[in-house]
C-alpha cells in the first residue's frame, strides 16, 4: 500500500510519513494497554490512601520513612533490576513467600479458633496416623491382597474417624447404637493436654519431617535432613518462651514458624546452594529492616503515624453502625469457610474431569460425540453469569434439597459450581502441556492408564494445575452476585458457627457497605474492605504467578 | 528369559482391570458432571419460569415497559434496554482499547514488556466486580462532575466505563490468540514485499485473525451483560426505559439491568411473593438463553479460525 | 563393524537355536521367502530353519482415519537377533513398530487389519490385554525420555507398575549394568534421570525398558537424536542385548542396520514391504530394484 503511493509522490517523503504513522500506531497500541492498567492503578492508590489515610501523620513521620524505607528499598530494587535478573526473581520470590506465609498463618489461626479447634485437629491426625499404620503394616505383610487392604482400609477409616455407623447417619436413622470413632472419642475426651502440646504431634512433627525430608534429598545427607528436623522443631517449641512476649502467644509463634519461617528458611538454603542471586535475599531484609528502624526512629522522635481505617482493629472486629468500630473479622471467617468448601468440592471434581477429558476420552465413535459435547457444554458453562449460577444455588440446593438459606455449604457449592469449569479447563491446558513422550514412555513399560496418569502425568502437570485453580479459587473469594442470590447475611456479628450456618462473606459485606450513604462508610470503611479483599487476592495472584514462573517449561 | 516364567499377555490381575474401570468411571463422572449442571439449570428455571408465565402473560413480560412488582407489573424491557446500554457503552470502551492491547502485544511488545503486561491484565481481569463497582461509585462519578458532566449519584456512565476496563482483557487475550496463530509465513510475505509493521499488523495480521477477534467481542460482550455487581453498585434500582429522543439523559441519569433487577428481587421481601419470586427466574433464563447462544457462537467461531490455522 | 564380525554374534547369540537345528545358512535362509510368501510357510518350518520366530505379520493393513499407513505386510522375526527396519520416512516403519506392542491404541484413528502374533497369538485378538502384551515387549524412543525422576526411580518404575519390587535394588543394578551405564552412575543414583547427557539418557531408557525383562525390545530410531560417540554405544550395546532379547530396530540411517542388524525389512512409500532378507543379502545382493536404488541412495 505505502510503496503504491510511493510511486505518485515523491519516495523519501513517503517512507517519512509512513514510518511516522508506524511510531504513532505502536504508541497508541501500547497506551490502549497500559490504560487499563494504569486507571486500575490509580483507583487503587486512591482506595489505598482513603483506608491508611497517610496524610493524617506527622509529615516528619513521611520524612523519616522514606528516609529509611523508601529510598533504601527503591534503589536497592533498582540495583538489582539493572544488573543482575537473577537476583531480581530471588528478591521478588523471598518477599512473596514471606507473604504468603503470614497471610497463611493468619488463616490457620482463624481456622483452629473458629472452625476447627485444636482438640478436633488432634483426634483427627491421631486417626489419620492410625489408619496410615495400619496401610503400611498391611502392605508390608500382604502386599498383593490389594481388594483386601481396601476393604481394610474402608473398615479402618469407619473406625478411626467416622465410627460405625458414621455419626451423621446414625442421627439421620436415629440410631440407638453408635459406636464413636477413635477420633470422635478423643476429641470429646474431657481432659486435653494444652493447645500447643496437641500441635506438636499433630503439625510440627509432620512439617518438621517433611522439610528433613526435603533437604536430606536435595543435599543427599542424612545429617543436613535431620538438623533441619530438629530445627523446625527447636524454632516451633521456642514459642513456649517467645510467644506471649511478642504478643502472638504459643500456638500463633508456632503457626507462624511453620507456614513463614520454613519455607523462607528452606527457600534461602536453596539459593545459597545454587549460588544464584544471593544478593536478592537482602531485600526482605532491607524491607523489614527499613520498617522496623523506621519505627524505632518516628517513636523516639515523637513523629504521630496515620490513624489509618484498615488496622488491627478493623481486622478484629465485626461490622456495626459506628464507622469507627465496623470490622471485617466475621465475615473474614465466613470466607475462608466458603473457600474450604470450594477447595474440597471443585479441586478434585475438577482435576478429575480434566483426567477424563484428556487421558481417558475416547476421540471416535458414539463416546467420542458425547466428548465432544461435554467439552463445548464445559466451555460455554465458563461464561454463564455468576448470577445465573447463584439463581441455580436457590433453586437447588436451597428450595430442592432444603439446605438453610445463607449457609455456608450452599454459598460454597453455588461459587463452586461457577468456577468448576475454569477449573476444568485450567487443568486441561496443564494436562496438555505435559508431553506425549512422558506418557509413551510409561505405557510402553506396561502401565495402565491410572499407573500412568498417578505416575507420570500429575506430577509432571502439577504446577501448572495448581496456577491455575489458585487463580480460580481467588476468583471464587471475590464472587458476590452468588452470594446475594442465595441469601448470605448482609451483616453477621458473630462468626459461623458450622458449615450449615447462615454467614456473610467478605465481598458480600463490601456489597453491604456500598449501599450506605454515610460517607464515613463509602469512604473510610468500604476503602478499609476493599484493600483487605484485594490484598489477598493479590497475595493469591502472586502465588500463581510465583508457581508458573519457577516450573513453567521449555518457553 | 524362559518365557514360561512370564505372565499370559491375555491375563492381567483382575483386581487390577476393575480398578482402571473405577477410575475411568469416577473421572467420567466429573466430567459428566458439568452437563448435569446445565440441565439443572435449565430444568430448574424452566420449571420456575412456566409457573411465572402461567401468571404473568409471556406478552406482559417480554413487551411491558415497565416493571414494578409490588404494582403486578413485570415487563422487562426497561430492564433489557439498561443492559443494552451498558453492553454497548463498555463494548465502545473495550473493544478498541482491547484489539489495539492486543496487537501490541502479539506484534509489537518485546518479552520484557510482555512479561509486565499480561499478568497485569490477568490481574486486572482478577479483580472483583464488586470492588469495580465501588470505583465507579465512589470515584468515578465525582470524577466526572469534577469534568463536568451532570451525572446522578448512580449513573449508567460511570457503571459502564468499569465494565469497559473490567472487560478489555477479555477482549485482547482471545484476540492475542488469535492474532499469534496466524502463521509468520502470512508476515513474513508482507515483510518481503517491502511493507511496514503498521501494514503487516493493519493489513495482514488483523484481516486473518478476524474471526477470532469477533469471537472475543461476543464473548466479551456476554460477559458485560451477564455482570452484576457493577452495576447493582453503581448504576441505581429504578429501571428506565430507552428514551431515543435523549438518549444522553439514560447515559448521565440511573437505570437498572437485567441482573441488577435479579439481586434487588431476592434481597427484598418480594422474593417472598411468589410472582416476585417467579420472576427472578424467568429473568434468569432469559439471560441464561441470551449468553448461552452467545458463548456458543463464539466457540464455534474460535473454533474455525484454529482449524484454519492448524 | 563387519559382515563376519556380525555373523560370529549372531552364532554367538543362538545357542539354542543352534543346538536344535542345523548351522544357519545365511544365504538359504527359508525366510527369504517368507516376506513374499508367509502363507506357504508354516511356524515349525522357521524353527527348524533357524531361530525360532517370535513376532510374525501376515498381511497387516494399519489405516489412519482414511490414510493407509502399512500396506499388506508379512513378515517374521526371528528371536534373539536384531531385525532393522529401513526406509524412508513416512514409510510405515515406525507405524510397524508401534502395532507390535499396540502403541497404536493410543491413537483413536488408527486401524488395524490383517494378523501380528507374538509367540502364536494375534496380538489384536479381543481377549488380549495390551498392558499385558507391553510387560513383555519392551520399547525405546526416538528421543531419549527418561521421566524427571531419580536415575533409580526410572529404572524401578516398569518393575513397580507391573508389582515386582522384591529384590528392587539387585533389578535395578542389574539392568543399568546390563545397559552399560552401572559404573557412570553407581553413585549418583538419588539424582535427577534429567541431569545426565543424551547418550546416557538414552542408556537410561534402554535400562529401564530390560529392566522388567520383557522378551522382544523394540527401538525407534534409538540413536536419531545423538552425537556419533553416543550413537557408536548405544550400537554395541544393541549387540550385547541381542544375546538375551529379541531386539526390532527402526533406523533410517543404513550404515547404522548395516553394521548392527541380523534382518533387514526394507519399508518403501505407501507403508510397503519390499524386502526382508538377511542384512548381509539385502545389501550386498538385493532382489528388488527399488531397494537396490534405496541402499544405492538413488533415492529416498
Amino acid at each position: 500500500m505505502a510503496t503504491q503511493d510511493g510511486l505518485e509522490t515523491s519516495r523519501e517523503g513517503d517512507q517519512q510519513v509512513s514510518r511516522m504513522r508506524g511510531r504513532i500506531f505502536e504508541a497508541m497500541c501500547l497506551a490502549a494497554t497500559a490504560i487499563g492498567l494504569v486507571a486500575v492503578g490509580i483507583l487503587l492508590l486512591y482506595v489505598t490512601a482513603d483506608a491508611i489515610r497517610p496524610f493524617s501523620a506527622d509529615p516528619g513521620w513521611h520524612l523519616v520513612f522514606f528516609a529509611t524505607l523508601v529510598v533504601p528499598s527503591t534503589g536497592f530494587g533498582l540495583y538489582l533490576y539493572a544488573r543482575d535478573g537473577n537476583a531480581g526473581k530471588v528478591a521478588y520470590t523471598a518477599l512473596g513467600l514471606g507473604l504468603i506465609g503470614v497471610l497463611l498463618a493468619g488463616a490457620l489461626v482463624i481456622l483452629f479458633v473458629e472452625i476447627f479447634p485444636y482438640g478436633e485437629w488432634f483426634a483427627l491426625s491421631i486417626a489419620l496416623a492410625i489408619l496410615g499404620a495400619v496401610t503400611v503394616v498391611h502392605r508390608r505383610y500382604r502386599r498383593h491382597a490389594e481388594t483386601e487392604r481396601t476393604g481394610l482400609l474402608i473398615v479402618t477409616l469407619l473406625v478411626t474417624v467416622f465410627g460405625i455407623p458414621p455419626g451423621a447417619i446414625a442421627e439421620l436413622l436415629g440410631l440407638p447404637f453408635y459406636i464413636p470413632s477413635v477420633r470422635g472419642l478423643i476429641a470429646s475426651s474431657p481432659v486435653l493436654p494444652l493447645d500447643w502440646i496437641m500441635l506438636v504431634p499433630s503439625l510440627v512433627l509432620p512439617v518438621a519431617a517433611a522439610a528433613g525430608w526435603f533437604v536430606r534429598g536435595r543435599r543427599e545427607s542424612n545429617r543436613a535432613g535431620l538438623v533441619t528436623a530438629g530445627a523446625v522443631i527447636v524454632g516451633s517449641v521456642l514459642g513456649v518462651g517467645l510467644g506471649p512476649v511478642v504478643g502472638v502467644g504459643v500456638e500463633g509463634w508456632m503457626l507462624i514458624v511453620l507456614s513463614t519461617a520454613v519455607p523462607l528458611g528452606l527457600y534461602v538454603e536453596s539459593v545459597l546452594r545454587r549460588d544464584e542471586g544471593r544478593l536478592g535475599l537482602l531485600f526482605p531484609v532491607v524491607l523489614v529492616g527499613g520498617t522496623l528502624l523506621g519505627a524505632v526512629l518516628t517513636r523516639t522522635l515523637g513523629f504521630a503515624g496515620p490513624d489509618p481505617w484498615l488496622d488491627w482493629g478493623f481486622l478484629t472486629s465485626a461490622t456495626s453502625t459506628t464507622p469507627a468500630d465496623a470490622g471485617i473479622y466475621p465475615v473474614m471467617v465466613g470466607s475462608i469457610m466458603l473457600l474450604i468448601v470450594i477447595v474440597l468440592t471443585t479441586f478434585p471434581v475438577g482435576v478429575g474431569a480434566a483426567i477424563y477429558l484428556e487421558e481417558y476420552a475416547p476421540s471416535s465413535g458414539l463416546m467420542g460425540r458425547l466428548v465432544t459435547l461435554i467439552e463445548i457444554n464445559i466451555g460455554n458453562l465458563a461464561g454463564v453469569p455468576s448470577v445465573v449460577y447463584g439463581l441455580l444455588g436457590l433453586a437447588l440446593f436451597v428450595r430442592f434439597f432444603q439446605m438453610p438459606t445463607g449457609s455456608v455449604i450452599v454459598g460454597g457449592l453455588a461459587v463452586g459450581l461457577l468456577i468448576l469449569p475454569i477449573i476444568i479447563i485450567s487443568a486441561q491446558e496443564a494436562i496438555r502441556s505435559v508431553p506425549d513422550s512422558m506418557r509413551e514412555a510409561s505405557y510402553g513399560m506396561g502401565a495402565t492408564r491410572w499407573q500412568t496418569v498417578r505416575n507420570v502425568v500429575l506430577p509432571e502437570a502439577l504446577p501448572g494445575i495448581l496456577t491455575g485453580t489458585i487463580l480460580a479459587f481467588g476468583r471464587a473469594i471475590g464472587e458476590t452476585a452468588p452470594l446475594l442470590m442465595i441469601g448470605m447475611a448482609a451483616s453477621v456479628r458473630v462468626p459461623p458457627n458450622g458449615f450449615f450456618s447462615r454467614s456473610g462473606a467478605m465481598p458480600r459485606q463490601i456489597f453491604q457497605w456500598a449501599r450506605q450513604f454515610d460517607p464515613a462508610f463509602l469512604n473510610g470503611v468500604l476503602p478499609a474492605g476493599v484493600v483487605t479483599l484485594v490484598f489477598v487476592l493479590l497475595v493469591m495472584n502472586g502465588t500463581a504467578i510465583i508457581i508458573r514462573n519457577r516450573y513453567q517449561r521449555g518457553s | 528369559m524362559s518365557t514360561d516364567t512370564q505372565p499370559d499377555i491375555t491375563s492381567r490381575p483382575t483386581g487390577k482391570v476393575a480398578r482402571e474401570k473405577l477410575y475411568n468411571g469416577i473421572f467420567f463422572l466429573c466430567a459428566a458432571l458439568s452437563v448435569a449442571v446445565t440441565l439443572s439449570i435449565v430444568v430448574l428455571l424452566a420449571r420456575d419460569a412456566v409457573g411465572f408465565f402461567a401468571a404473568v402473560p409471556p406478552s406482559d413480560f417480554f413487551l411491558g415497559t415497565e416493571f414494578v412488582a409490588s404494582k403486578g407489573k413485570f415487563g422487562v424491557l426497561p430492564l433489557v434496554s439498561g443492559t443494552l446500554l451498558v453492553t454497548v457503552l463498555s463494548a465502545l470502551i473495550a473493544i478498541p482499547i482491547g484489539v489495539a492491547a492486543a496487537v501490541y502485544l502479539s506484534e509489537y511488545a518485546s518479552e520484557r514488556m510482555r512479561a509486565v503486561l499480561k499478568p497485569g491484565l490477568e490481574i486486572l481481569a482478577g479483580i472483583p466486580t464488586v470492588v469495580y463497582g465501588f470505583f465507579a461509585l465512589v470515584y468515578v462519578t465525582p470524577f466526572l462532575r469534577v469534568l463536568g458532566l451532570p451525572v446522578a449519584t448512580f449513573n449508567v456512565l460511570s457503571a459502564s466505563l468499569m465494565v469497559g476496563i473490567m472487560i478489555i482483557p477479555m477482549v485482547s487475550s482471545l484476540s492475542e490468540d488469535a492474532m499469534s496463530s496466524v502463521p509468520d509465513s502470512l508476515r513474513q510475505a508482507g515483510y518481503g514485499l517491502g511493507a511496514t509493521k503498521y501494514d503487516v499488523s493493519t493489513s495482514i495480521v488483523i484481516p486473518a485473525a478476524l474471526s477470532g477477534i469477533f469471537s472475543s467481542f461476543i464473548l466479551a460482550l456476554s460477559r458485560a451483560i451477564g455482570e452484576t455487581m457493577i452495576v447493582a453498585v453503581a448504576m441505581g434500582l429504578s429501571p428506565q426505559m430507552l428514551d431515543l429522543s435523549d438518549p444522553l439523559s439514560n447515559v448521565l441519569g440511573n437505570g437498572q439491568t437485567m441482573t441488577s433487577k435479579m439481586v434487588q428481587v431476592v434481597g427484598s421481601e418480594l422474593a417472598g411473593s411468589d410472582a416476585g419470586y417467579k420472576s427472578l427466574f424467568a429473568i434468569g433464563i432469559t439471560l441464561f438463553a441470551i449468553t448461552f447462544i452467545m458463548n456458543l457462537i463464539s466457540n464455534r467461531i474460535a473454533a474455525r479460525y484454529r482449524e484454519e490455522y492448524e | 563393524m563387519t559382515q563376519d564380525e556380525m555373523t560370529d554374534t549372531n552364532d554367538g547369540t543362538d545357542p539354542t537355536a543352534n543346538a536344535a537345528a542345523d548351522t544357519p545358512d545365511p544365504s538359504g535362509d527359508p525366510l527369504v521367502d517368507q516376506s513374499i510368501d508367509v502363507e506357504g510357510t508354516s511356524t515349525t518350518e522357521q524353527t527348524s530353519g533357524t531361530a525360532r520366530t517370535v513376532l510374525e505379520s501376515r498381511n497387516l493393513d494399519v489405516y489412519y482415519d482414511d490414510v493407509q499407513a502399512l500396506n499388506d505386510v508379512s513378515l517374521a522375526i526371528p528371536a534373539k537377533q536384531v531385525t532393522a527396519m529401513i526406509g524412508p520416512s513416512g514409510c510405515g516403519k515406525s507405524t510397524f513398530l508401534r502395532c507390535i506392542n499396540r502403541m497404536n491404541d493410543l491413537i483413536d484413528s488408527a486401524r488395524v487389519d490383517g494378523e501380528l502374533r507374538f509367540e502364536g497369538k494375534d496380538v489384536y485378538d479381543d481377549d488380549v490385554d495390551p498392558v499385558a502384551l507391553r510387560r513383555r515387549i519392551g520399547m525405546v524412543f526416538q528421543h531419549p525420555n527418561p521421566f524427571p525422576k531419580s536415575i533409580y526411580d526410572n529404572v524401578a518404575y516398569g518393575l513397580r507398575v507391573q508389582n515386582q519390587t522384591e529384590n528392587m535394588d539387585e533389578k535395578v543394578e542389574r539392568a543399568l549394568k546390563h545397559a552399560a551405564l552401572w559404573d557412570e552412575v553407581k553413585d549418583q543414583l538419588d539424582k535427577s534421570a534429567l541431569d545426565l547427557s543424551g547418550g546416557q539418557q538414552q542408556r537410561l531408557c534402554i535400562a529401564r525398558a530390560i529392566a522388567v525383562d520383557p522378551e522382544v525390545i523394540l527401538m525407534d530410531e534409538p540413536a536419531s537424536a545423538l552425537d556419533p560417540i553416543a550413537t557408536s554405544k548405544i550400537e554395541d550395546l544393541i549387540d550385547d542385548l541381542a544375546e538375551d532379547y529379541t531386539v526390532v530396530i527402526v533406523t533410517h540411517n543404513m550404515q547404522q542396520a548395516a553394521r548392527i542388524s541380523d534382518k533387514t525389512a526394507v519399508f518403501l512409500t505407501g507403508g510397503e514391504l519390499v524386502e526382508f532378507d538377511d542384512t548381509n543379502k539385502i545389501f550386498e545382493n538385493p532382489e528388488n530394484q527399488r531397494v537396490e536404488d534405496y541402499i544405492t541412495g538413488k533415492f529416498g
